[in-house]
């Protein structure tokens, strides 16, 4: 076997249900690649390392630039998106895993709809469809603007959830993420406008008062989202909801 | 108000052992470890003030509620919490994380050193009836014995430094998680304040134990009006 062929272990899944298994496989070094171009590698020829023909190995991408958070997966025992892992810097042998808080379809394709009906339950979203016009938007200052655009940044990878020692297959906490998402739109005007609800969702099982603030959810988060920050800031409008909804309600 | 639901009942739970930790338990540890440092001045003091605990009106009602009560809340629902983490801090290896799967160790830790250091202290006392003037020497006695051994004097070197540690870093978690203190430079300067608080208790406690260890007095009760203690008069 040539030297500059790169040792891929990859840890294999058939079915939803089915047990796990470790395979290995061996793809040509290129300059530059990075873990997709490896899975495309393997997909061409789909042999092991002890040249038994194998079905191929199944994954997600889409962006190829780190926008879309198809291609997470945990990669040398760390989370992150497939695309920006490049070959050059990683340690070899490298060993591919799917995430193991979501349920695994195949291989390194995994399920992430929990974050999807995380969103949907704290309404993240700004509501312009109504019975009655609410008008335009008012304009933001501009400071108010940039902290905003780096929450939008989040693109549901689930790499914070992957991390968070707290969340887990078997419990339904929201996460990093989630409690992100509501600082994004309660900080919009008009999206204030269903400030009480979005709190309300985070304020029970699961909510953010699980949050055991080991925050490594912003140590993994590639898009640098102040999560933590995030958190803490929910954690206050929820402390004012409290007292408002124990004293004045 | 309506009848609390199950999703509200649990955030309220959540809160309350948040809050215990802080008031009054953490309140307590302070008070406790500030009152025994005393001892590291002299026996005297040491004993006036443990006279002064127990002579107050309704001492077992004021434990009760303010410590025994908040205490067993908060144990419980810390272990209760903790059985829900999944510790990963061997494959993400950040300070914080190291600081989470302490903060849960310390706990059980300072529970099982708790158990321990009120089924020798507290038990004792009541089983024996000694009350009022009574107690201060019974129980000078029995941390006497107690520091005469490197087993009682590492026992007492974790629990305290456990208690202090599991306060210090609570009190950041309970300042994030309330909201207190959002950004992030603030959320480090906490850091390092708390960790200033949870210094200063384990060397308060670090201290009194010393001074047992060192310097085993034995004392007789306190007569109102008249000291009792050596030199006394």
């Amino acid at each position: 076997m040539a030297s500059d062929n790169i040792q891929i272990k990859v840890k294999r899944q058939d079915g939803p249900e089915s047990k796990p298994y470790w395979q290995e496989f061996e793809v040509p070094f290129k300059p530059h690649s990075n873990i997709i171009s490896c899975l495309q590698d393997i997909q061409r020829n789909p042999s092991t390392c002890k040249g038994e023909r194998v079905n191929p190995v199944v994954w997600e991408c889409n962006c190829l630039e780190e926008v879309c958070g198809a291609c997470t997966m945990v990669i040398n025992g760390r989370v992150r998106q497939a695309c920006t892992a490049l070959v050059h810097k990683l340690d070899h042998p490298i060993t591919l895993e799917p995430m193991s808080k979501f349920p695994v379809v195949r291989d390194l394709h995994v399920d992430r709809t929990r974050m999807f009906r995380n969103l949907k339950k704290v309404k993240a979203w700004i509501h312009v469809d109504g019975t009655h016009d609410i008008g335009e938007g008012p304009i933001l200052p501009d400071e108010e603007r940039a902290k905003r655009y780096v929450l939008s940044e989040c693109m549901t990878c689930g790499c914070c959830l992957e991390a968070c020692p707290q969340f887990s297959k078997d419990n339904n906490f929201l996460g990093a993420a989630t409690f992100a998402q509501v600082r994004l739109f309660n900080a919009h005007p008009t999206g204030k406008f269903d400030q009480e609800q979005r709190l309300d969702a985070v304020m029970g099982e699961g909510g953010i008062a699980d949050c055991g603030n080991a925050q490594v959810c912003v140590e993994v988060c590639p898009k640098h989202i102040p999560l933590t920050e995030s958190i803490a800031d929910v954690g206050r409008q929820t402390t004012l909801q409290i007292l408002k909804n124990l004293f004045f309600k | 108000m309506d009848r609390v639901s199950k999703d509200q009942l649990h955030y309220l739970l959540l809160k309350t052992h948040s809050l215990t930790g802080l008031v009054p338990i953490g309140a307590y540890l302070c008070v406790h470890l500030s009152v025994n440092s005393l001892r590291t001045v002299g026996v005297l003091p040491y004993q006036l003030s443990i006279d002064a605990i127990n002579n107050l009106p309704f001492l077992i009602w004021i434990e009760t509620i303010f410590i025994y009560i908040p205490l067993l809340f908060h144990s419980f629902m810390g272990f209760y919490l903790s059985k829900n983490a999944r510790y990963n801090l061997a494959r993400y290896r950040y300070p914080r994380n190291g600081l989470y799967t302490l903060q849960r160790l310390s706990g059980a830790v300072v529970f099982v050193f708790l158990v321990y250091h009120v089924g020798t202290t507290v038990v004792p006392k009541w089983t024996n009836g000694k009350h009022l003037f009574e107690a201060a020497p019974f129980l000078i006695e029995i941390m006497n014995m107690e520091f005469q051994t490197w087993t009682g004097r590492i026992i007492y070197l974790i629990g305290i430094a456990s208690a202090a540690f599991h306060f210090a870093n609570g009190l950041w978690g309970f300042c994030i998680s309330w909201g207190l203190v959002v950004g992030v430079r603030a959320q480090r300067n906490a850091a390092l304040a708390f960790s200033l608080v949870g210094v200063v208790l384990t060397v308060m406690g670090l201290a009194t134990v010393f001074e047992f260890s060192v310097h085993p007095e034995s004392t007789v009760p306190t007569i109102a009006g008249v000291f009792s203690g050596k030199g006394g008069g």
